[in-house]
């Protein structure tokens, strides 16, 4: 349970923006059950609900830290929206029953959000793929650089470089590696389709 | 190398490390030379991907240590971690299995309940038939409209009691006709007009009303005799017309009057068969156009002999009509006066209406022929 209790949704969504754990775990907790409730009513499983609800809290935490979102409704409505536009593409993807779900509270259209989350998903599907087939230790050296903001002279250390330029080359090299291995993927997919 | 050095420069740029003349060449290059144009995109584009992948995957592994959090803390998932075991197995599992089949089970359902009562309807249908097939014979007697009672009633509401007064005849239950055998107060009807009645009232043409006391009835020849008791009545006179105890010939002229509403109505036709509903032979079958009310009524012949009484239809068959035979009536009429009654009913003999016109019998008989009303509660 959060120590702090966030009594209004500015102050949640403030919470958020400056990347406070516990506002971000207060806001998954909050509505976690609502989602479940949904999925579990629609023909779906419990770990299905986790997926599509932990999609669209990523989509909302990550509209909200960059701005792009303009909330005119509760959270709560935004995410129920959210989740039932995953969840009835999933419906149709699966095809049983036709998609159609029984509502349980009111929504917005999300449907031009869902689609560029949905592009998002598919860079960082391919950029995860990219990282593993880059092997390592390209793959720790940059996840270090960018995941962990560790600096080049951190870095130096970490890996037993002879100094700073040598990691910085090495950076280099992967990072071009990376590159083709990232371009490639993108072009098989638009060859694919 | 060239794509590497290209890097380092465009990174270099990214973190404002390049120095104003450095600067100036950058732009220079990145607008005259395509090759390193498209680097910088490409630098561009895995650069942000990078870092919003990084950052993606760290807040997938918040959320996913956040969601661990949640289920393993006991009151804060009420809803996942609280499984009862029940002799019916998981209670999670039924439920779905119901939402995903509930639509099947319903249809299934309704085709069951469907059949089950389709089956059930279609066999009474069936017996219903068999019976409508027995059962195609109606009597005439007529059942007075339940509008009619209600509006009267309503009609009784808004004059009000005291204005109603108690003089005011209350519609009947059922009519019939009737008509008189005797000038003593003997009448005649179908059985079936009296079968249940309380009290029964007769009224002709002209208003005189009557009310009967004693009824004798022959069910096996559908025949009633009536008795007036009524202290205004005295006598009939002679009656006009004769019975006749032959049987009449096939195609012989005959009619009626009746009452099948308020109004005397005549009808007319002949004897179409000597025998009645499947082949009975106490009655006539005639072709006059019959309604319900007509029952009870006398059907004479043209010398104005009375031979028979009307008692009923064929249902499914156009223009069949039934008269009991006048013989029987005598019959019934001799077997009363020396069973049950004091004085023997004397039957007019004497017949007035031979020789005369149709419209002329009429109007001598039609002072003879009653109404009769029937209350039963």
């Amino acid at each position: 349970m959060p120590n702090v209790v966030y009594f209004s949704e500015e102050a949640l969504l403030a919470g958020i923006r400056r990347e406070d754990e516990t506002a971000v775990a207060y806001l998954y907790k909050q509505h976690y059950p609502m989602v479940l409730h949904f999925v579990l009513s629609n023909n779906g499983t419990e770990e299905e609900a986790k997926d599509i609800y932990q999609e669209a809290v990523i989509l909302f935490i990550e509209k909200i830290r960059e701005e792009t979102l303009e909330l005119n409704c509760l959270i709560k409505t935004y995410l129920y929206s959210v989740c039932r536009r995953l969840w009835l593409k999933r419906l149709a993807f699966k095809s049983r029953f036709g998609g159609a779900v029984s509502e349980s509270d009111t929504f917005v259209d999300v449907a031009d959000d869902v689609v560029e989350y949905e592009e998002r998903e598919a860079s960082f599907t391919k950029m995860a793929e990219a990282l593993v087939l880059v092997g390592e230790p390209c793959k720790t050296l940059l996840e270090d650089f960018y995941m962990q903001d560790l600096s080049m002279q951190e870095i130096t250390e970490k890996f037993g470089y002879t100094n700073a330029d040598n990691a910085k080359n090495q950076k280099y090299k992967c990072l071009l590696r990376l590159k083709k291995l990232f371009f490639n993927l993108y072009k098989s997919e638009v060859e694919h389709e | 190398m060239k794509e590497l050095e290209a890097f380092k420069q465009i990174e270099r740029f990214y973190n404002n490390q390049l120095n104003p003349e450095e600067l100036a060449q950058f732009k220079l290059l990145l607008k005259s030379d395509p090759d390193f144009a498209e680097y910088y995109r490409q630098y561009q584009q895995l650069d942000g991907t990078l870092r919003f992948y990084s950052r993606r995957k760290a807040l997938k592994e918040q959320l996913t240590s956040i969601h661990h959090e949640l289920e393993t803390s006991p009151e804060s998932a009420p809803a996942t971690d609280r499984k009862v075991i029940t002799p019916f197995g998981d209670k999670q599992k039924r439920k779905i299995f119901w939402n995903q089949h509930y639509a099947t089970i319903a249809v299934a359902a309704s085709v069951a309940i469907l059949t089950v009562f389709g089956t059930l309807m279609s066999i009474d249908v069936w017996r219903s038939m068999g019976k409508q097939q027995n059962a195609r014979y109606t009597a005439l007697r007529r059942e007075v409209e339940k509008i009619k009672n209600s509006q009267r009633a309503i009609a009784k509401g808004i004059s009000g009691v005291a204005n109603s007064g108690a003089a005011r005849p209350i519609p009947a239950n059922f009519s019939g006709t009737g008509f008189a055998i005797s000038s003593d107060g003997y009448l005649v009807t179908s059985y079936h007009v009296v079968k249940d009645a309380d009290s029964v009232f007769i009224e002709n043409q002209n208003g005189q009303r009557y009310k009967v006391k004693n009824i004798y009835r022959d069910q096996a020849h559908d025949l009633a005799i009536l008795k007036i008791d009524d202290a205004g009545f005295s006598s009939f006179g002679s009656l006009p017309y004769s019975f006749k105890s032959d049987l009449s010939d096939l195609g012989e002229r005959v009619y009626t009057l009746g009452f099948p509403r308020e109004d005397m109505v005549f009808g007319e036709g002949s004897v179409s068969s000597k025998t009645g509903f499947e082949g009975d032979t106490t009655s006539y079958q005639i072709s006059i156009p019959l309604n319900p009310g007509n029952s009870g009524g006398p059907l004479l012949d043209n010398q104005g002999n009375l031979i028979g009484v009307i008692s009923g239809q064929q249902l499914d068959q156009q223009g069949a009509s039934f008269a009991v035979k006048s013989a029987y009536l005598k019959q019934l009429v001799d077997q009363l006066s020396q069973d049950s009654l004091d004085s023997p009913i004397k039957l007019s003999k004497r017949n007035y209406l031979a020789g005369a016109s149709r419209p002329e019998q009429l109007k001598k008989i039609k002072d003879y022929v009653f109404i009769i009303k029937v209350y039963n509660n």
